[in-house]
This record gives C-alpha cells, structure tokens and sequence, in this order.
C-alpha cells in the first residue's frame, strides 16, 4: 500500500475535528474527498500532508512511519500537496517558483529550470514563464502550485480544492490537467466540492462529516446512500417539523 | 546592450574604488570610509532580512560582538585590534546557534520584536560589564605600535580595506543568490508554508543565513572598531545600530544584491552632514529624517529604490527604440 492511515484522531480542546478517520490507498489510485463545510476534509488531509500533527492514530507512506515528520520531510519522502488558497513565492517569475520545487531532487540551477521548463509545458504555463507569479489570476496560480508540487517528483500528491473558484472553463482545463497527471502514474487524492468533478475524475470516494467518514465507495454509490443525502441535504423529517 | 547590463555593477565598483581618491579632503574620504562600511553591515543584515524576509531588529548584537571582541583583545592582552575580527566571528556564530532556532519560531513581526528584545538586552548586560568597560566602554590604541595595528591618520586605508570586504560579501551573495540556497531563501520570505511543503528545510535555512549575515555583521563591528578606536555600549549594541542596517537595506530595496549599497550611499553622508553641521546636540537629527524616510518607503516604494529601477531602466529602452 502506498499510504495507509489508521485512526486518525484531531482535537481541538473537547472538539474532534477529524474521529477516528481511516484511509488506504493504493498505487495508482485517483480518491475524492467529498464533505459538508466544516467536516474535516482539510484537517484530515493536512494531517496527512503533515502539516497538522494528529491528536492520534498513525500514518504510513511506502511501508515508512510518517506521523511525526515535518511537511518538508514528506516532500522528501515523495508525498506532495497543493494549498486551497494557493500560496506563491511573490517577488519571483513563474518559472522560479517552479524551480524552488526541482531544486529539491535537483541541486543544480540550470538542471532544476530544465525541469520546471517541461513542467511548465505540461501545466501549460509556458508561455507565461517570465511573468511575475503575481500577475496570475487565482487559475494560474493553482497550476503554478500544481507544477511546482510536480517538481518535486512525487508519488503522492494531494490536491486541495484545486478547482474551487474557477469559472465552467477553467474546471474543464483543470479536470483534464488532473487527469494527465494521474496518467503520468501519480497517485492522487483530491478534495472538492463539486459533485460533477467528482464523478468524472474519481474511482473511490470517502465522505466526511462531523469529522468522521460516514461512506466509502465509488462516486455512484455514495451519492445514491442515504446517509450521505442526509448529511448533505438534512433530514426531511427535521424538515417537515 | 546585454554587456552593457553584464558591465554596470563593475563599473559601480571602478568608480568606488577610485572616487575617495579624487579628493584631498579628510572630511569626505571619511564619509566614504563609512559609507562603506555601512555598505557591509547592511548587506550582510540583507542576508537573512531581505533574501529570507527575516526582518531582524538585533543585529546590533553582532556588530557590538564584533567592535568588544577587537578592543578587548587590545585593551587586555595588547594584541592588534584587528586580530578580534576572527573571534567576533567565533562569538556569532555561538550567538545565532543559540538565538536563531528559538526566534524562528516565530513569525513577522513577531520575529522582530524577539530580536530587538534579545538585542536590547544585550546592551544592557554589557552596561554592567565591568571587564569590558562598562558604561564607559573601551579604548583602541592611542598610537600605532606596528603596521598591525592598522592606525592610520588618513581614512583611505580603512576605505580600501574596507571595499575589499565589501566586494567579498557582495560576490558571496551573488553566488548565493544563483544556488539553491539563494532560491530557498527567497521561497521561505515570500511562504515559508508552502516552501515546507515543496521540501525546503526551513529551520534551517534560515540559520545558515544567520550565520552568514551574523558573521559579516561582526566583521564590521570589528573594523569599526580598529577604524574608530572607541566602543561603548550604545556605539556597539545600542538599538540605532541596528535600526540602521534596516533602514539602509530597505531604502535601497531588501533582497537585491546592491540595494544595501545603494542605501549606505544616501543616507550615510546625509547622516555625517547633519551630525557635522549640527554638532553634539543635533546627533538625533539624523534619525528624524530616517523616521521620515521609512514613512516614504512604506508609502511609496515598500520594495526601496531597486523597485524604481526597472521604470528608470523601461523608459531608457523606450527612448533608445
């Protein structure tokens, strides 16, 4: 099993953030995360990402105890993320920012453009190369940090609301860029909110609320469970009331 | 017009090598003699506050470091001045190891405040320092025993020593600047988040900035010294100190390889004239125009000058096309 996450607990004080969530997943994959605002999707995945340390249970990568370990030695060991507001290194081009990420498999300077050049290609960045970062609008930006988590050459990436925020036609660019990625032999796991994308993109679902995962299946699946329409939607007998 | 881009930093080098030379005056081949020197603090403070954002306030600690290192060195074991140099930079080494890792923990502004606390305290420890001198402070050779005691009555030896400094630490930072490390510093100022997640070892990065700038902060401490010949507590560590590394880089822009430079060449005779014209009593004139300085950098231009120099730089190239 590439990742596997047993338990995981997050406190904040009494609250649980995240309760007793469990994840494996599988080279290859391409795992939605789906929930409710506030359910504790993105704790969970930057518990996963190491970001966040969790109040308790434990997370393996490639066979490898990583619970404990700073984000940057996750990005060392393979396991990369996107942030849902994307963070960019204002001050340098699109390119440079790309290079911050080859630079960590490839120490040379020439050698580490050489790489953010291809990634560029393939996020289709190219031409904007040059540019200040901070003349992207939010959709570059995400594809910037898209390539630059790319640079690091993972095995795992995490995708966090990649395409919250885009107009119809950028979700479309940015369904088929995930889906490219996936083919290159990433494994994904992405978190979103839109239920279309989901369905297009991804093979098995979990979906959370009130910090548990309350359904585990293929998109069609969860979206026909009942308890999934409640958390959703609300019951109809609180409703009626 | 590529050779010509490649050429203008080896130019700005030619005329500083020679200009205190041009003329016979005492008074301003002193002014560029601390010019240069400024030039070294603030470029070294550029090192850790500018490429990696870290916006320290407690430089003073370095450069105070530096200055008692030389004159201790003479004043109790009668060695040259110049011979502290290599201990102050032992001394900030041992000093970033043991301030860096607890202040990087914490962010902006944060981090400044912890600095300036750390630096202030500093001062007030080496007040009550007896073995150091005190309040009163200490003293530097009154008449040269040797070449080594580097004492000379003119400035230009301190200039030329100086510069040599200078264009070391210049050349240093430009090599960073093009490596990874200079890459990853950048990444750690703008997101030390996401420079994490893309495996970027921030804490420590950020000390071997430290040192790197502490190290050249203490150097220059230690050449003030044997130049001036004189530290106490407020001339080595005092708080000014430090707030005038800042105000340099920032005027002439944070993170640029020259913009330190560019600074120390305004403000320091701006700040020699007005102590010269208003004597004793006008010391702090000065620092009321820095205060108005940093207003107008914050208001305007928040990347300092080397922010302007693009737009002198476009309507050049639109006039020559």
């Amino acid at each position: 099993m590439l990742l596997e996450a047993e338990g995981i607990v997050k406190a904040f004080g009494s609250f649980r953030a995240v309760d007793q969530a469990s994840l494996v997943v599988a080279e290859n994959e391409l795992i939605g995360l789906i929930g409710p605002n506030g359910a504790g999707k993105s704790t969970f995945f930057n518990c996963l990402a190491g970001d966040t340390r969790p109040t308790s249970g434990t997370i393996r990568f490639r066979g490898q105890e990583i619970t404990r370990l700073s984000p940057d030695r996750h990005a060392r060991l393979g396991l990369a993320r996107t942030f849902q507001v994307p963070i960019v290194f204002a001050g340098m081009t699109v390119r440079e920012n790309v290079m911050v990420g080859a630079l960590l498999r490839h120490p040379h300077r020439r050698r580490a453009a050489a790489e953010a050049d291809e990634l560029l290609h393939f996020t289709g960045l190219a031409e904007r190369a040059e540019m200040p970062v901070t003349a992207l609008g939010t959709s570059g930006r995400k594809r910037v940090e898209i390539a630059r988590a790319l640079a690091t050459e993972p095995r795992l990436l995490l995708l966090d609301e990649a395409l919250a925020g885009l107009t119809s036609s950028e979700v479309e660019a940015a369904i088929e860029l995930v889906e490219r990625i996936h083919a290159r032999g990433v494994t994904l796991i992405v978190v979103e909110h839109i239920m279309e994308v989901i369905h297009r993109l991804t093979e098995r679902v979990l979906v959370f609320h009130q910090g548990r995962v309350i359904a585990e299946g293929t998109p069609a699946e969860v979206t026909a469970d009942p308890t999934v329409i409640a958390a959703y939607l609300g019951r109809r007998r609180r409703r009626a009331r | 017009m590529i050779p010509l881009r490649r050429a203008w930093p080896v130019a700005v080098l030619v005329i500083l090598a020679i200009a205190p030379f041009l003329t016979a005056n005492p008074f301003y081949q002193r002014v560029a003699a601390l010019v240069v020197l400024a030039a070294i603090s603030a470029s070294a403070w550029n090192v850790i506050g500018g490429y990696a954002g870290q916006i320290s306030f407690g430089h003073s600690i370095y450069f105070g470091i530096g200055a008692y290192a030389s004159l201790l060195l003479f004043g109790r074991f009668g060695l040259p001045p110049i011979a502290g140099a290599p201990l102050g930079i032992v001394a900030s080494f041992v000093v970033s190891l043991i301030i860096g890792p607890p202040t990087f923990r914490l962010r902006g502004h944060y981090f400044s405040m912890g600095t300036f606390a750390i630096a202030a305290l500093a001062e007030i420890l080496v007040v009550n320092w007896k073995f150091a001198g005190g309040a009163i402070g200490l003293m530097g050779p009154a008449m040269p025993r040797s070449l080594a005691d580097l004492l000379f009555r003119n400035s230009l030896p301190y200039y030329a020593i100086f510069l040599a400094v200078l264009a070391l630490l210049l050349a240093l930072t430009h090599l960073m600047q093009r490596s990874r490390m200079g890459f990853y510093l950048r990444a750690i100022g703008a997101g030390e988040r996401a420079a994490e997640s893309l495996g970027v070892p921030v804490q420590r990065y950020k000390l071997y900035a430290l040192l790197i700038s502490g190290a050249f902060t203490a150097l220059a401490g230690s050449l003030y010294a044997v130049m001036i010949g004189f530290v106490d507590p407020e001339s080595g560590f005092g708080i000014l100190i430090s707030v005038n590394m800042v105000v340099i880089a920032a005027l002439g822009g944070v993170g640029t390889l020259f913009g330190p430079l560019a600074g120390a060449i305004i403000l320091v005779p701006l700040q020699e004239t007005t102590n010269a014209l208003l004597g004793g009593s006008g010391t702090g004139a000065a620092y009321v125009a820095y205060g108005l300085i940093i207003m107008l950098i914050a208001r305007f231009s928040p990347g300092g000058l080397a922010e302007l120099w693009p737009l002198i730089n476009r309507n050049g190239r639109r006039r020559a096309a």
